[in-house]
């Protein structure tokens, strides 16, 4: 028997008719605006564990958690006796709503033509209706920072959540950060494969220099034009670039070696970046380094194997090494439509494997994030004023055996009618032939 | 006898104390090595002992506090009152989980060519051909408590050519990577692969057949036509020799003309060769059991099989295992109805199925993605472990002799830190034929490397075109 079929509370819930019967729809349904989910443990994931809880949500946010939380009347009440609630994961870099099926040319929006394209707003491509997206959040990933990919800046990065009628509606922060890469020897810098020294032929190294060249250049001009009081001609490439030049938005660096992470240090030094790093697959080599300059690190997907002959678990040992150097990490899958972003907590559960503390695992898919994207006073824990992104299981999340028994996005329970759970019950039911 | 072997672990831009020089740093010249590391190979026949640990046998449960002792290779005893036998070296498995070790029924690793894509049937190219015993995956695959390894070619044509199934007896020459007792296999491939539809189309370069499904079935049956009438050719030949022997004044029978291709689909006919068919929709699955069924031979496995939930009944009943991924999904268009729930609904209906990796990285935690059967529709623990142990064995045709922790099979053992679908857990050992081939005490890792970084400072490099 499949109990994932029978969310425990469903009676309670009041739901008439069986989840099943509704009609698919990867949009929210209309549900009740007023929970609790009593007799629970809240891991609210700053501050310690609560037995025998309540967690109250009311209109979108989280009006009360805690032990002596009493249950208001009128509320529709989930039974969470052995069950525990977690905020809502949150995968740091993915590109959720941007392509549909890998191999299908036409449900692609992941990569612009060009290396420069910081006036590309990835929210305007985010595609709400994507059957990726309840896929997703049914594993209790309830919000993702999506991005394109390709060439050397790829454009704004939108924090979005996994539920909405609009990407708009979807986005808690619209352009969150902007997306560079750093020239690699070699090439294959970025996300999707930078063509760099590769493609170009002749010195790989001489490339590369030249590249950090153009990057630089690029830059002080648009540095140039945001300096300006009134710029004689609008140019909206340069433009988008303001807010991270003045520091006022991250700029997130698609990088892996050691070599780009010291490039992207030297380049955010000239130009006062905010650099938040993502891969960094070596990152382990600058431990001391980023954790004095305060640099987060998104480290992910651990479902990569080392480059060259590193050492076999250097993936796996990596965020474990950073942390422990006071790193502020968090995870991503990077998934590009494979369809592993619901895999993020078994990124963190590799890393705890290898030399990662297991509550730090959590808070680098929940807190961590909502600190790095700007967003901790509405996502990442359970803590009363929040929105109410959270989810119900029977366990450890970062455990696979575990089963995720309800979701909440913004206070508003996702059903289980996605993709996955249909084609399931669908063909469950063949008869034999 | 200890043997040792010698390579290096370069690592780009890091610098490493070089206490023993090795050949390999001569290669290396533009960076700098880490020192050659000594990798023991182990000795065999040793008598081993893993001693209090928690056993989960694969086939008969899990036994709490168990001793497992292993003689010649081979599990000589298992259960929870065994007394460890004099000499024996022990294995302390206190805290310790141990599972058997770890089958891989689709891998890529070690060949060092995948497809020979110039024509649709290439039933005549081997994989033992291609093999390298320095291919790294396979070292990163024994540290994730992998054993064995079904390795395949490419999906680019219908018949793919032979695959080699393999032990990771990382360190040994390459022609001691052969699992002896296996029988040969080989690819097939049906849908978007072999149609090169999903390839964008070079100007001048012609399409080859087959370009459709329709196609596909037509070229199998084909193949196999031609092979029953080599076949004929060939009884009729051996039967004028019996006729000769017989009859000396009987003129000498001309043979057939011996044909590469022919004589491996002949073995399929025969049920020598094992066929792993490379397959995602319902209806390129039914066609090629029913081609089988015409023909007269049973589909070993069916790989991928991402709808083969759609149709399981049908696929238990032709007797064919179903090796298929966890939960990967979207990738293409003929992978778009893949669910998760896919393993446990065909074993729900009676399929044998595994969980394999295709891929190196995968290969490294498929007790991770093993436990996906158990959260996606249900399936128990032991049927989660058999679907990466003895169902995969089964498939390959090695059930036998490896897959489960039962006396008299190959020792071939996984040792883990804590429960193998637990999430904090890591491999700790590997053992093949009762050899310690991966002991995470002795092997390279980034707290190691960390360690000796440490223990001599790296020079203040300057690369990263810093302006």
């Amino acid at each position: 028997m499949n109990r994932r079929f029978i969310p425990i509370g469903v009676a309670a819930l009041g739901i008439g008719a069986p989840l099943a019967s509704q009609a698919p729809s990867a949009l929210p349904p209309v549900r009740p605006s007023a929970y609790a989910i009593t007799n629970t443990t809240i891991v609210p994931v700053v501050g310690a564990r609560v037995v025998n809880g309540t967690v109250v949500i009311r209109n979108g946010r989280i009006e009360a958690a805690g032990a002596g939380v009493a249950t208001p009347a009128g509320v529709t009440v989930i039974d969470g006796r052995g069950l525990f609630v977690y905020p809502g994961l949150i995968d740091s870099g993915d590109r959720m709503g941007l392509t549909e099926i890998g191999s299908v040319p036409g449900g692609q929006d992941t990569q612009e033509l060009g290396q420069y394209n910081p006036q590309n707003d990835v929210i305007t491509a985010v595609n709400p209706s994507s059957v990726h997206i309840p896929v997703t959040r049914a594993n209790g990933v309830t919000s993702a920072i999506t991005s394109a990919e390709g060439g050397m800046i790829q454009g704004t990065a939108a924090l979005i959540d996994l539920a909405g009628w609009t990407p708009d509606e979807m986005a808690t922060k619209g352009r969150v950060a902007m997306v560079m890469t750093f020239p690699r020897v070699g090439g294959g810098g970025g996300r999707g494969g930078f063509r760099g020294g590769q493609s170009q032929g002749g010195d790989a190294a001489a490339t590369q220099n030249r590249q950090v060249q153009e990057l630089y250049e690029y830059l002080r001009n648009a540095k140039a034009y945001n300096d300006r009081s009134n710029p004689v001609r609008q140019n909206l490439a340069f433009a988008a670039l303001g807010p991270a030049l003045k520091g006022e938005v991250p700029v997130i660096f698609d990088v892996q070696t050691e070599g780009q992470i010291r490039g992207v240090l030297a380049l955010a030094d000239t130009f006062k970046l905010k650099v938040v790093l993502r891969g960094a697959t070596q990152a382990w080599m600058l431990a001391d380094t980023l954790s004095a300059r305060k640099i987060p690190v998104i480290v992910g997907p651990l479902t990569a194997i080392p480059e060259g002959d590193a050492p076999y678990d250097a993936i796996y040992a990596n965020p474990g090494v950073l942390a422990k150097a006071g790193v502020q990490i968090a995870f991503q899958t990077n998934d590009g439509g494979e369809g592993d972003a619901r895999n993020l907590p078994y990124n963190a559960a590799l890393a705890t494997a290898y030399g990662l503390d297991p509550e730090e695992a959590l808070r680098a898919v929940t807190i961590n994030p909502a600190r790095i994207w700007g967003v901790a006073d509405r996502l990442g824990s359970i803590e009363p004023g929040k929105v109410a992104n959270l989810f119900v299981t029977n366990g450890d999340p970062l455990d696979v055996r575990t089963q995720v028994k309800h979701v909440f996005i913004r206070g508003q329970l996702m059903s289980w009618d996605d993709r996955h759970t249909q084609e399931y019950q669908k063909w469950r039911a063949r008869p034999k032939p | 006898m200890m043997r040792t072997a010698l390579f290096a672990l370069p690592l780009a831009a890091g610098v490493l104390a070089a206490q023993t020089p090795s050949p390999a740093q001569a290669d290396t010249s533009q960076r700098q090595a880490m020192p050659a590391l000594k990798v023991d190979i182990p000795p065999a026949g040793t008598l081993v002992a893993i001693t209090n640990a928690t056993i989960l046998t694969a086939t008969h449960g899990t036994i709490e506090n168990g001793t497992i002792v292993i003689r010649n290779g081979k599990i000589a005893a298992v259960g929870k009152d065994i007394a460890v036998p004099a000499g024996a070296q022990v294995i302390d498995g206190k805290g310790k989980f141990v599972m058997p070790g770890i089958i891989d029924a689709h891998s890529h690793s070690a060949a060092e060519a995948i497809n020979e894509g110039s024509r649709s049937n290439t039933a005549m190219v081997r994989i033992e051909d291609v093999l390298r015993e320095d291919a790294i995956g396979m070292y990163r695959s024994l540290a994730g408590g992998v054993t064995t390894l079904n390795i395949l070619h490419g999906s680019a044509n219908t018949v793919g050519g032979q695959n080699a199934v393999v032990k990771l007896r990382w360190g040994l020459p390459v022609d001691s990577l052969l699992f002896a007792g296996a029988p040969p296999g080989i690819k097939f491939a049906l849908g978007e692969n072999v149609r090169q539809t999903n390839v964008p189309q070079t100007p001048g370069r012609t399409p080859r057949y087959p370009r459709t499904r329709m196609g596909q079935e037509e070229l199998l049956r084909e193949v196999f036509t031609r092979a029953q009438e080599y076949q004929a050719e060939w009884a009729a030949y051996e039967a004028a020799k019996a006729q000769r022997r017989k009859d000396a004044k009987l003129a000498e029978p001309i043979p057939p003309r011996r044909d590469l291709q022919l004589d491996a689909m002949v073995e399929i006919l025969e049920g020598k060769r094992l066929v792993h068919a490379h397959s995602y929709r319902s209806d390129e699955i039914l066609m090629l059991l029913k081609v089988a069924k015409d023909f007269h031979f049973r589909i070993a496995s069916l790989q991928h099989v991402l709808e083969g939930y759609k149709i399981a009944d049908e696929i238990a009943a032709a007797g064919t295992g179903a090796s298929t991924f966890a939960d990967n999904w979207a990738y293409k268009l003929e992978a778009f109805d893949a669910i998760p729930f896919n393993a446990a609904l065909m074993a729900e209906r009676g399929v044998k199925v595994s969980i394999n990796s295709d891929s190196d990285e995968r290969a490294r935690r498929l007790y991770q993605e093993a436990a996906k059967a158990m959260k996606y529709g249900g399936a128990s623990e032991e049927d989660a472990i058999r679907m990466i142990t003895l169902n995969a064995a089964w498939q390959l045709g090695v059930d036998k002799l490896t897959g489960s922790i039962d006396v008299g099979k190959d020792a071939d053992i996984a040792i883990f830190s804590g429960h193998p679908f637990a999430p904090a857990s890591r491999v700790e050992m590997t053992l093949i034929d009762g050899r310690v081939f991966f002991d995470r005490n002795k092997a390279p890792t980034l707290e190691a490397l960390i360690e000796a970084m440490k223990r001599r400072p790296r020079a203040n490099t300057t690369s990263g075109g810093a302006q």
